[in-house]
C-alpha cells in the first residue's frame, strides 16, 4: 500500500527532511527484528524527537487509516517491530534523552528511546541501577523493554519490567496523549499503566517512562555448578529454592549447549558436565555469603561434578561469559535455529526436559537449552539449516509439540520475548475464546480504529473480531424478564 | 417487560439452592451497604453458580454489589442501587498450592488466614499484610488493592497476582495472566483487575506468587522529635545496603496507641534474612540511628499486633490513604495535622506510612464529615503538585457524599476508564456508580 506523496510531504512537515526515511534501501533496514524469519517493510520511517510529534504522525495516519509500527532498538525476537502490512513506522531513536533523575525518590523519567544500560550507567556511580536486565541491554530501548515487558537473567529475584515502571506517557492509537500511573503510587482508578506495559505497541507509542531505581548490592557472589545429570541440576534449583534461598540469577545449561559454548568461547566448562547452573546471589554481604555456602553445599549434595565459586569481578565475568554468547555460540552447531520462550512451573523442569529429548529423537532435530531455571523459562534452540525445507519443517513441527508440552504442564506460551507475530497464533493453546475476546475488547479501548501494529500480539481468531460474544451461562427458564 | 421480583428470588433458588439464598429481614439488613438493603444476598456455592446468578442479574438489570469480609464497604461513592449483596465466602477453597513454585491458586473467598495457616507449615507466606488482614479474604485485598508496611520490600497485590478468574457482568467466566511465576502471553489483564473493585468482572480465583518465610526477622525502633528528622532516617537506610522488610514511619498518635513510648515521630524497621545478616544489619541500623537525630530502642512486646489495632478503624472513624513522594512525607504528615488542627482541633489522627514510598494510612476520629472533606481537599490540592492522591478508604456515607472520595483521575485516563466499563458492563451490573467518576 504505497503512501501518496501528499501523505509522504505532511509526513516530512512534522519530523524534518532528516527524520523520514523513504527510499527502499532505507526502508530494508528496518524489515525486520531479530525473528529475521518475518519480514516486513514500512512504507516510510519517521523518526520524531518530541512527543508533538509523535501526535501529530498518529493523528495524520488515523485521519488517513494508515497502519502504525513502533520500534525501539529492532532487538526484539518476536516479529514485533516490522511491518507486515506495511504503513509507517514510528522510530524512537533520537527520543533518547533522560529527562530527570530524581535519587530522593528513586525513579528517573526517559524517552523511550534511551538504552536501557545507558540508564543504569547514568545513576551507578550513586550506587543505584535500573533492574530490568534483558541480555539485550546494551543495545535494547527502554520504550522497547516496557512494550515487550522484557525480563532478564535477575528478574528471578528483582521481578520483571513491569514491576519497575511507575508511570507512562502514552500516545494511543486515537492519537491522546494519556499519563497513566507516575512517581506517586497507587492513583485512584484501572492499572491501565500495568496493562500497557506488555502490549507491544498496540495501544499506543510509548513516549515516556518514569521508572524506579534500586540501590546496587552490597555484595554479589557467582557460582558455577556443574552436574553429570540434568535432573540432579534440577533437582538442586529446586533444593535451592526450598531452602527459601531467592538468588539474583538461577541459569542453566545442558550439555549440548555446554558443548557449544566450550568449542565457541572458551570458556572452560568441565567437558563432561550434562548440565552447568549459575547461581548468582546478591544482597548484604553477610547474607549473601551465608546464602552462597548453603547453595554451594546443595550443589554437592546432589552429586555436582565441580563447584566454582568466583572470588572477584573478573572471575565473575569470566563464569557467565559462556552464558551470555550462548545464543552466538550455537552457530557452530548449526547455521540456524528456532528460539523458543515457554515457562513450565519449576517443578516440572526434569519432566519437560525428558519430554523435549523425547520431540527432538521424534523429529530427528537437535535442541540445545540455556535457561532461566529459577523461574522455568525455557530457551530451548531448535536447530536446523535452513538450507533445508524438510529441516526447517522438522524443527517446526518439534517446537510446537514442545509447546503444547509446556502448556499441558501448567505453563505459558511466553515468558519474556513477548508474543508479536510469531506467537500470536499459539496464545489459543493457553487462553479461551471469552479470554481472547477480553484482550480484544481491551485493545479496541486504546485503539479504536486498530492502526496499532495490526497483525500482533493477537491472533487472527474469531474471537479477536468485532461483534464476537463469547457463550454466556445458562440461566434457568423463567418469567423475570 | 416487568421484572417479577418473585421470580427472579425463585431462579436464584433454582440456582444456588434455598440456603444460600436469602431474602428475611436479618439477613437484608445484615448486608445492608451504604444504608440501602438489598433485596436478595446471595452466597455462591461453586463458580458456576457464581456465573449463573451473574448471567441472570445481568438480564434482569439488577444491581451487584460483591461482598468478602466486609471490612471494606465504606468505600468509594455511595451506592444508590442494591438489588443483589454476593457474599463470596462460599468460595474459600485452596486449589492448588505448588510449594516447589512458590506459588498458590485459591478462590477468592478465602481469608488471608486460612491461607496463611495452610502455607506456614512450609514456611511460605503470601508478602501482603493490608490492616485487618488475616479476617479479609483475598479477593477483597485485591479488588481493593489494599497492602500494609511489607510492600516495601514485597511490593502490593499487583506484583503478587499472576493469574485471575473472573466473572464479567454478563456471567461469562473469564481467566487472565498465568499460573506461572513468569509470563507475558497477552495483555496483563491481572493488573487490571486489582483494585477495580470487580467493576469489570468479580474475581473468583487468583493465582498468587508466595515467598520464603524469613529464618529470622527482628525489629527495632527508632524515636525522633519530629516527622523530618525521621524521614532523615529514612532516607539514609534506604540510601543503605540494608534491605528492611519493613520501614514504617508513624506519628506521635499512633507511636503512643502501639506503645508506650512518646515521642514526636517514630520509625519501626524490620530486617528478614538469615541469623548472621540479620544480627549484622541490626548492627549497622543502630550505628545510622545513633549518628542520626533519633534513639534506638529495643521493640516493644507486641508491636506489630499493636500497630494493627491502633490504625484499624474504629467505629465511626475515618480511614485516609494518602500518596505522596518519599521525599515530602514529612511535610505532607505536617500538613495533614495541620489541617486537622485547625479545621477540627477535637480530632484525633494517628498516622503511618510506608515511608520509602511516600504513602501513608491517616486514620482519623472525632471529626465531622464537613471537617474531614475539608481536609481531603486541602490535602488533595497539596499532593496534587508531585501527581499525589488522597483516597478516602472507609468513611460515612455523608463524607463521601461531600467531597469526591476517590479525588480527580487525569482526563484522558479516566475516558479510557469509562471506555471499558461501557464495554465490559454497559448496564452497570457491578457495584454501580461506586468507583473513581463515579463509573
Ligand atoms: C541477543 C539478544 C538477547 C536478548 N535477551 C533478552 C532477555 O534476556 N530478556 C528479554 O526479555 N528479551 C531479550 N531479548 C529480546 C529483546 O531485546 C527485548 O524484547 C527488548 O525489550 C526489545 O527492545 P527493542 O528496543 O529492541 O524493541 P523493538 O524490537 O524495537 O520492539 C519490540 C516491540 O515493542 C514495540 N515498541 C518498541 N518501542 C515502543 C514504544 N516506544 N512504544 C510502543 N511500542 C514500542 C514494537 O512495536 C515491538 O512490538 C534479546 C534479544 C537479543 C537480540
Amino acid at each position: 500500500m504505497p503512501l501518496s506523496g501528499a501523505f509522504l510531504q505532511e509526513l516530512e512537515g512534522i519530523v524534518g527532511a532528516g527524520g523520514l526515511v523513504r527510499t527502499f534501501e532505507g526502508r530494508l533496514v528496518y524489515e525486520c527484528d531479530m525473528h529475521t524469519f518475518y519480514k516486513g517493510a514500512p512504507d516510510a520511517v519517521a523518526l520524531p524527537r518530541r512527543t508533538e510529534e509523535v501526535v501529530e504522525i498518529v493523528s495524520l495516519c488515523r485521519r488517513e487509516r494508515i497502519p502504525i509500527v513502533p520500534r525501539g532498538s529492532g532487538t526484539g525476537l518476536i516479529g514485533g517491530a516490522m511491518a507486515p502490512v506495511g504503513g509507517v513506522m514510528i522510530g524512537t531513536n533520537r527520543m533518547d534523552a533522560v529527562l530527570e533523575i530524581d535519587l530522593p525518590n528513586r525513579c528517573a523519567t526517559v524517552q523511550p528511546g534511551l538504552i536501557n544500560l545507558s540508564l543504569t550507567r547514568a545513576v551507578a556511580s550513586r550506587g543505584y541501577f535500573f533492574a530490568p536486565d534483558p541480555s539485550s541491554q546494551m543495545v535494547s530501548s527502554i520504550g522497547g523493554n516496557v512494550a515487550t515487558n522484557a525480563g532478564g537473567p535477575h528478574c528471578l529475584k528483582y521481578g520483571i519490567t513491569t514491576n519497575h515502571v511507575l508511570g507512562l506517557e502514552l500516545v494511543t492509537g486515537a492519537g491522546e496523549v494519556v499519563r497513566l500511573g507516575g512517581k506517586a503510587a497507587d492513583r485512584p482508578g484501572y492499572d491501565l499503566l500495568g496493562a500497557a506495559v506488555g502490549s507491544e505497541g498496540t495501544f499506543g507509542i510509548v513516549t515516556a517512562v518514569t521508572v524506579r531505581l534500586l540501590h546496587a548490592a552490597e555484595a554479589v557472589k557467582t557460582i558455577l555448578a556443574s552436574f553429570t545429570a540434568i535432573e540432579d541440576a534440577s533437582e538442586a534449583v529446586s533444593a535451592i529454592i526450598a531452602a527459601g534461598i531467592v538468588p539474583a540469577a538461577l541459569e542453566m545449561l545442558d550439555k549440548l549447549m555446554i558443548r557449544a559454548i566450550n568449542e565457541g568461547t572458551g570458556a572452560g566448562y568441565p567437558k563432561d558436565a550434562a548440565a552447568v547452573l549459575l547461581i548468582e546471589l546478591d544482597g548484604p554481604a553477610a547474607e549473601v555469603e551465608a546464602q552462597g555456602e548453603r547453595a554451594a553445599r546443595i550443589c554437592w549434595e546432589r552429586g555436582a561434578l565441580e563447584v566454582r565459586v568466583a572470588a572477584d569481578a573478573t572471575e565473575r565475568a569470566l563464569l557467565w561469559k559462556g552464558r551470555k554468547e550462548a545464543a552466538g555460540a550455537v552457530g557452530r552447531l548449526a547455521p540456524t535455529y528456532l528460539l523458543q520462550d515457554a515457562v513450565v512451573p519449576r517443578s516440572k523442569l526434569p519432566a519437560i526436559m525428558r519430554e523435549l529429548i523425547a520431540i527432538g529423537t521424534r523429529h530427528r532435530v537437535q535442541i540445545a537449552n540455556v535457561f532461566h531455571a529459577g523461574d522455568g523459562n525455557l530457551h530451548p534452540l531448535i536447530l536446523y539449516d535452513d538450507r533445508s525445507p524438510d529441516q526447517l519443517e522438522r524443527a517446526k513441527a518439534a517446537n510446537e509439540e514442545l509447546l503444547r508440552a509446556c502448556i499441558e504442564m501448567g505453563g505459558t506460551v511466553t515468558g519474556e520475548h513477548g508474543v508479536g507475530l510469531d506467537k500470536a497464533k499459539n496464545l489459543p493453546l493457553q487462553y479461551g475464546e471469552a479470554d481472547l475476546n477480553f484482550m480484544y475488547r481491551l485493545r479496541r479501548a486504546f485503539d479504536p480504529d486498530s492502526i496499532m501494529n495490526p497483525g500482533k500480539l493477537l491472533p487472527s481468531h474469531p474471537a479477536c473480531g468485532e461483534g464476537f460474544r463469547p457463550a454466556r451461562p445458562r440461566v434457568p427458564d423463567g418469567a423475570w424478564i | 417487560m416487568a421484572v417479577s421480583a418473585r421470580s427472579i428470588g425463585e431462579a436464584f433458588v433454582s440456582i444456588a439452592g434455598r440456603d444460600r439464598v436469602r431474602d428475611d429481614t436479618a439477613a437484608l439488613a445484615a448486608a445492608t451497604v451504604d444504608g440501602v438493603q438489598p433485596r436478595w444476598a446471595v452466597r455462591p456455592a461453586s463458580l458456576e453458580q457464581l456465573s449463573r446468578i451473574l448471567a441472570l442479574a445481568c438480564d434482569g438489570r439488577l444491581a451487584v454489589v460483591p461482598r468478602g469480609a466486609g471490612s471494606s464497604q465504606e468505600l468509594g461513592h455511595p451506592l444508590s442501587r442494591v438489588d443483589v449483596v454476593l457474599d463470596l465466602t462460599g468460595l474459600d477453597q485452596v486449589i492448588e498450592y505448588n510449594p516447589d513454585d512458590l506459588t498458590v491458586t485459591v478462590q477468592a473467598g478465602i481469608s488471608s488466614g486460612a491461607l496463611a495457616a495452610r502455607l506456614s507449615p512450609r514456611r511460605q507466606w503470601l508478602a501482603l499484610d493490608p490492616p485487618g488482614g488475616a479476617a479479609r479474604t483475598l479477593g477483597g485485598i485485591v479488588a481493593t488493592n489494599a497492602s500494609g508496611p511489607r510492600r516495601v520490600r514485597y511490593g502490593t497485590a499487583r506484583d503478587l497476582l499472576l493469574g485471575v478468574r473472573f466473572v464479567q457482568a454478563d456471567g461469562v467466566v473469564t481467566w487472565g495472566g498465568s499460573k506461572v511465576v513468569k509470563s507475558v502471553s497477552g495483555y496483563d489483564v491481572p493488573k487490571l483487575m486489582v483494585g477495580a473493585l470487580g467493576t469489570l468482572g468479580i474475581l473468583a480465583e487468583v493465582t498468587l506468587r508466595l515467598h520464603p518465610l524469613p529464618e529470622v526477622e527482628r525489629s527495632w525502633l527508632a524515636l525522633f522529635e519530629n516527622p523530618r528528622a525521621a524521614q532523615a532516617l529514612v532516607e539514609r537506610v534506604v540510601d543503605s545496603a540494608l534491605q528492611p522488610s519493613r520501614l514504617e514511619l508513624f506519628n506521635a498518635r499512633a507511636l503512643a496507641q502501639a506503645s508506650a513510648e512518646s515521642a514526636g515521630a517514630g520509625v519501626a524497621v524490620s530486617i528478614g534474612s538469615v541469623d548472621e545478616a540479620v544480627r549484622e544489619q541490626g548492627e549497622r541500623l543502630k550505628a545510622i540511628a545513633e549518628s542520626s537525630a533519633g534513639r534506638l530502642v529495643p521493640l516493644p512486646e507486641g508491636f506489630w499486633g499493636e500497630v494493627e489495632s491502633a490504625m484499624a478503624p474504629l467505629e465511626s472513624s475515618t480511614v485516609l490513604h494518602v500518596a505522596s513522594l518519599a521525599d515530602r512525607l514529612a511535610g505532607t504528615i505536617g500538613a495533614i495535622e495541620d489541617a486537622f488542627r485547625i479545621v477540627a482541633p477535637r480530632a484525633e489522627v494517628r498516622l503511618s506510612g510506608c515511608a520509602a514510598l511516600g504513602t501513608l494510612r491517616v486514620v482519623v476520629s472525632g471529626a465531622t464529615a464537613a471537617e474531614t472533606a475539608a481536609v481531603t481537599t486541602r490535602v488533595r490540592a497539596l499532593v496534587a503538585e508531585v501527581g499525589g492522591s488522597v483516597v478516602i478508604a472507609r468513611g460515612s456515607i455523608e463524607l463521601r457524599r461531600s467531597v469526591d472520595p476517590w479525588g480527580p483521575v487525569e482526563p484522558h485516563a479516566l475516558a479510557l476508564m469509562h471506555a471499558l466499563r461501557d464495554e465490559f458492563d454497559p448496564g452497570r451490573v457491578l457495584n454501580p456508580g461506586r468507583y473513581v467518576g463515579g463509573l
